[in-house]
């Protein structure tokens, strides 16, 4: 694939990797699917969706897939990533 | 607030507690001889028995409160939509773990400074009673340190890594 992103590992400095999430979009599309709902679809408590929504925590890979399943869409879907600080080579 | 924040801030309700309670036993003078240390352990195992039976009761009466404040909040009749968020909320998932994990170390760090500190009193020549409050002391410092953090994590957000 054209294109491909890299790490500028020349540059002396990390990039910077800014994870957000359609989950509360995803939700209203669900027929405004409750986080309670989503919550025993996922096998997580209320408070990690709330927390997931509100941006401040980040899933494991398993429960990312398990949302992703539960809505029924790819996870790219429900997670995207923004990345600064790298170089198209 | 979120439920684990508020069961965390009744935990440490009923630790303040149960060391009010034990301060204010010690500082009425009905207490052993210092060179006593087996009525003193004898006596903060006492309190140690308080305390889990404090929580305990504290406990059930948070969970019996939010499932009222819950029902009320959501006009709930039949009680399946409490019980329903009461399940999603009490669940223990990845995220309560990591903050377990987190808390817990603050509160071993906590009792491992107390240990040392008790060692370098009884070096000092300090009686062993001495030592021993500051072991159970810390202890308790250590479990509210965790609750504290807990709170902090559970508002704030953890981050993996």
């Amino acid at each position: 694939m054209n294109g491909v992103f890299a790490m500028d590992n020349n540059a002396g400095s990390d990039p910077k990797f800014t994870i957000t999430n359609n989950i509360r979009r995803l939700r209203f599309f669900a027929d405004e699917m409750t986080q309670v709902e989503l919550a025993e679809k996922s096998s997580v408590s209320r408070q990690t969706i709330i927390a997931l929504e509100a941006g401040k925590y980040l899933p494991s890979l398993e429960l990312a897939f398990r949302i992703a399943y539960a809505f029924g869409v790819p996870i790219g879907e429900v997670f995207e990533c923004k990345i600064e600080g790298i170089m198209n080579k | 607030m979120t439920y684990n924040s508020k069961k965390n801030i009744i935990s440490m309700a009923a630790g303040v507690l149960t060391i009010a309670a034990y301060i204010i036993t010690v500082r009425a003078g009905d207490v052993p001889a210092p060179e006593d240390i087996a009525a003193w352990a004898k006596l903060m195992l006492v309190f140690i028995g308080i305390g889990i039976g404090a929580q305990i009761v504290i406990q059930i009466l948070f969970h019996v409160i939010y499932a009222v404040g819950i029902a009320v909040k959501e006009n709930d009749k039949d009680g399946e939509k409490t019980k329903k968020i009461i399940n999603a909320s009490m669940k223990e998932d990845e995220r309560d773990k990591l903050i377990q994990l987190k808390t817990l170390q603050i509160g071993y760090i906590c009792a491992g400074f107390g240990l040392m500190a008790a060692l370098f009193t009884l070096a000092g020549g300090a009686p062993v009673v001495i030592a021993l409050h500051i072991v159970v002391g810390s202890s308790a410092v250590g479990s509210l340190a965790e609750g504290c953090a807990g709170v902090f994590f559970h508002e704030r957000g953890v981050r993996n890594g």
